[in-house]
């Protein structure tokens, strides 16, 4: 596992050093994600350790934006006034993104070639 | 030293370290796992939701300034930069499937993802919210991990970004079995794709425990809209703003 978790905060820093200096608009994980998605492209295959730490943080993703939005305490008097704006932009963004991405694939069929 | 006085130093000890805040955050998400998996993976028994509704509950109960709770919570909210990265092993296993397809789902993605922004900020603005529900509304169908990536980039609050987040993804789960329908959309892939664009880790899962290959396309989905958002938003919020 220790080796899996090594590589991975070594992707992480590599893209925050990126960011930092190069790319500052670019969150640093993100180019973190990228560089560590070609290395597995390169390599052709995903080793043992970092399958094994990959899969544990994905399996727990949920529970890391916890701390954040336990901030939610903080907010609620703004989040009651803006009840309606909230639910309707919430609600119809999302009916109307499976919407939009579902038509291009039925109506663009034939830019695929199986 | 009588009963008494020993609880409320063992108290005020104990509220004093993060081990609470962690204990915690841990306990609630565990409730909130339990409950999910009683209720059948219903999508509205949502672990994240509940551990919020509970671990918020907590704090407000036992007058816990939400600062305290940070500081004890920090531990977990610094390994989301490690998960962001990690999910190049979720993308990577299905790239294979991208084969012969990419350029209709790149097309999709690019559709999928200008419409979520554009609509939500646009709903949100015509019926008049607040500047800061906007801002945090631009990321709402982003995996909540990069996400909160961005929000730090175009200054939004990552509370509002993983609230916004998580309720995009429950709404998409629930939602998406008839959004699909309607459109007359019948392949597992068709219908796994939009899923992933739109409900991000939510609705993948929710993909998954359907059909194994619209868990896989929603996933590739989730994480390839991940990569462009981050370039995206940074770009779209500058310029709206500057417009507006």
């Amino acid at each position: 596992m220790l080796p899996g978790l090594i590589q991975i905060l070594l992707f992480q820093s590599i893209g925050e050093i990126i960011s930092k200096f190069f790319l500052p608009f670019l969150p640093g994980p993100v180019i973190g994600l990228v560089l560590l998605l070609c290395w597995l492209v390169i390599q052709k295959k995903v080793n043992t350790d970092l399958a094994l730490v990959s899969d544990t943080l994905s399996q727990y993703l949920g529970l890391l934006f916890v701390p954040a939005a336990v901030g939610v305490v903080l907010f609620l008097p703004q989040l009651k006034t803006n009840a309606l704006p909230i639910f309707a932009a919430l609600i119809g963004s999302v009916i109307f993104t499976i919407m939009a991405s579902a038509l291009v694939l039925k109506f663009f069929q034939k830019w695929s070639n199986k | 030293m009588n009963e008494k006085h020993s609880i409320v130093e063992i108290w005020v000890y104990l509220s004093g370290s993060p081990l609470f805040a962690l204990f915690l955050t841990l306990v609630a998400y565990q409730i909130g796992l339990l409950i999910y998996q009683r209720s059948r993976q219903n999508p509205l028994a949502n672990p994240v939701a509940i551990a919020i509704l509970i671990a918020a509950s907590v704090i407000e109960l036992i007058d816990m300034p939400y600062e305290k709770y940070f500081e004890g919570a920090q531990f977990i909210h610094f390994l989301l930069g490690s998960a962001t990265v990690s999910l190049a092993v979720p993308i990577y296993r299905g790239l294979h499937t991208l084969k012969g397809r990419s350029l209709i789902l790149l097309l999709s993605l690019m559709v999928g993802g200008f419409a979520s922004i554009l609509s939500a900020v646009g709903i949100s603005r015509i019926f008049g919210a607040d500047a800061a529900i906007i801002n945090a509304m631009y990321t709402k169908s982003v995996t909540a991990p990069i996400a909160m990536g961005i929000a730090e980039r175009i200054g939004s609050s990552p509370t509002l970004t993983a609230i916004f987040a998580v309720c995009t993804g429950i709404l998409g789960a629930i939602l998406a079995p008839s959004v699909l329908n309607l459109c007359g959309v019948k392949e597992w892939w068709k219908r796994g794709f939009p899923i992933g664009i739109a409900a991000h880790g939510i609705g993948t899962s929710r993909a998954f425990s359907v059909n194994h290959e619209a868990g896989t396309y929603a996933s590739l989905a989730m994480g390839m809209n991940g990569i462009f958002s981050s370039i995206a938003i940074p770009i779209i919020y500058q310029y709206l703003n500057h417009i507006l």
